[in-house]
């Protein structure tokens, strides 16, 4: 039987060397040796992935790479949660609604934060690309969220993610969801202008941004 | 002519291909999807024909004095005419809603003869467009067509997260999509070549922001450079534009020989200048969004001022270009702030003293 570390430490690798398919058989050698699903996407899977978005972060890795290392990610996911206890499923996880601005279909940079917003433990609705402004509002009560994350590349709906935060204030829930917004176009300038709480212009300054305003300490060095 | 000018683009331009006299630099916004603005017209009314979209240029024009007439044949007309389905928005450019690929396994299928000059009525409206601008402007203001490059054109075919994964997990299908492509390209540009228009060779899909400098030279600088070869050997002109930020990669678009390279915001026009000014014209940087949109026209001027003071002594030339397409939601306050910032800063011959120093 594998040492748990070992193999712990494979399952990470396998995400940062876009492994998605040994990534399966690591870890149902894993689950198979009887060790604790949680222990291994924290440790493995998401450890691999926060080793990936750094890269990004240093212009080593680019989209392509993030997005190979998620499908190993995820692969691995599918194995292991099934596996977690209740008490390790979550339950008290913040929630993030996210999209792509209506009149939009751009939606890469907006899938970039969503593997980085779940790899750090966020409960993320993904509302897709083109979503009509009405849809974040609804998803946040619906779902008590705690931040709606909206996205955008083109100028002709950014005026959209301000119509957002109207929405939330004529709903009542402006001062208990955090609206944060990026993509090309956006600035802070532009954040300030419409109210957002938050404006960051990548992926991992999304998630660093979304944890500081539900109150999680930002992740430490890695 | 416009008022306050004291030659034509043909003229300004003829100046600045052969050494001699120009009143002021060049100056060619992007005013292409936004054109309709000037026009009282939306980008749904003005894309419907050749005539209605020549109609908003010349508007343009007439308002501005811009140096440069633009018809929008675009990015993802060639996955729209291979079966793509596109939206139909009244005040946008359409976005695709489906593409027409979604397996490798099928690009067989495809019929890419669909998307020819003879078979596109996409192809043949923008020809309209580009003919009735050669014909009524031609002898006063250029006209150039905004296309796609070959990366971008398969990513109107085929999503563009399965077409990064699939240059690992599948290049040769890639480049299948590519030959395709670009062999498409080629008589695109040789039609609108030949109806008087150069080319604004668009690669958006190309940015460093999506794809690293490695992926850039295998699959975008070889197509790029047999398409350019052949815009020449058709005797067309042609500038290449790549959105976003291009830094890693500006030596290799170089490398594959447009006769000018048009920058993004996002790459300091100094930069640009290093990498771009020994070998051919700079182009380039006005803030298409903070500056143009958010900003006053004192900001637009200011702006205008720095890209001039860093641009003017360049070895082989510069125009003054925003950093990237505008967009209808720009004050057209801002465009003439522009043009009257490039007529002050730009008077040739350009010398510091135009801006005070």
């Amino acid at each position: 039987m594998a040492d748990k570390e070992e193999l712990i430490g494979k399952l990470s690798t396998c995400v940062v060397e876009m492994e998605d398919e040994e990534v399966v058989d690591v870890a149902n050698e894993y689950i198979g040796d009887g060790y604790p699903a949680y222990d291994g996407i924290m440790e493995g899977l998401v450890d691999g992935m926060n080793k990936a978005s750094d890269l990004y972060d240093a212009e080593e890795y680019f989209v392509t790479d993030v997005l190979l290392c998620s499908d190993a990610m995820y692969n691995g996911l599918d194995v292991l949660r099934p596996h977690l206890d209740n008490a390790d499923a979550g339950g008290n996880q913040k929630k993030v609604v996210i999209g792509v601005v209506e009149g939009d279909t751009h939606d890469i940079g907006k899938n970039l934060v969503k593997i980085m917003l779940e790899t750090a433990g966020f409960d993320v609705r993904d509302l897709g690309r083109d979503v009509p402004l009405d849809d974040f509002v609804t998803t946040a009560k619906e779902i008590d969220a705690d931040i709606i994350a909206l996205s955008t590349l083109m100028t002709t709906t950014m005026a959209g993610m301000g119509t957002v935060v109207q929405k939330l204030k004529e709903a009542g829930i402006r001062e208990s969801t955090k609206v944060i917004v990026g993509g090309s176009p956006i600035s802070q300038k532009f954040a300030n202008e419409i109210g957002a709480d938050g404006y960051s212009a990548n992926a991992v300054g999304a998630v660093k941004l979304a944890q500081e305003l539900v109150g999680i300490e930002p992740d430490a060095e890695r | 002519m416009h008022k306050d000018d004291q030659m034509t683009p043909v003229e300004r331009l003829n100046g600045f291909l052969t050494g001699g006299d120009m009143d002021r630099i060049l100056a060619m916004p992007l005013i292409c999807s936004m054109s309709g603005k000037a026009a009282g017209m939306t980008h749904k009314q003005k894309r419907a024909t050749g005539a209605s979209e020549a109609q908003c240029q010349i508007a343009n024009y007439e308002r501005f004095g811009n140096d440069l007439l633009i018809a929008e044949y675009g990015l993802h007309t060639i996955g729209k005419e291979l079966g793509s389905v596109m939206g139909d928005p009244e005040d946008a450019v359409p976005a695709i809603m489906k593409h027409v690929l979604d397996d490798l396994d099928d690009i067989d299928k495809l019929d890419f003869s669909r998307a020819l000059p003879e078979n596109s009525p996409d192809y043949q409206k923008h020809l309209e467009c580009v003919k009735i601008l050669v014909d009524k402007m031609g002898q006063e203001v250029p006209t150039g067509v905004l296309i796609t490059g070959p990366f971008t054109a398969v990513s109107s075919i085929y999503p563009v997260e399965k077409l990064l994964r699939a240059t690992r997990r599948n290049p040769e299908a890639i480049h299948k999509l590519l030959r395709a492509c670009t062999d498409v390209l080629k008589e695109l540009h040789k039609g609108y070549i030949e109806a008087g228009a150069m080319i604004l060779f668009c690669e958006p899909i190309a940015t460093g922001s999506i794809i690293n400098p490695k992926e850039y030279l295998e699959f975008v600088k070889p197509y790029t450079i047999e398409l350019m070869d052949n815009i020449h050997a058709n005797n067309g002109m042609v500038c290449y534009h790549i959105c976003g930020d291009t830094k890693h990669i500006i030596p290799e678009m170089v490398k594959t020989g447009p006769d000018m390279i048009s920058i993004d915001n996002r790459v300091p026009l100094a930069l640009a200048k290093e990498y771009i000014q020994p070998y051919m014209p700079l182009v380039g940087n006005v803030d298409p969004v903070e500056t143009m949109i958010l900003g006053t026209p004192e900001d637009v001027d200011k702006a205008v001022k720095e890209c001039v003071k860093v641009g003017y002594d360049c070895e082989h030339g510069y125009i003054l270009c925003t950093g990237c397409d505008l967009n209808g939601a720009v004050p057209l306050e801002n465009l003439d702030a522009l043009m009257a910032a490039v007529r002050t800063y730009g008077k040739c011959p350009v010398t510091p003293a135009n801006w005070g120093e």
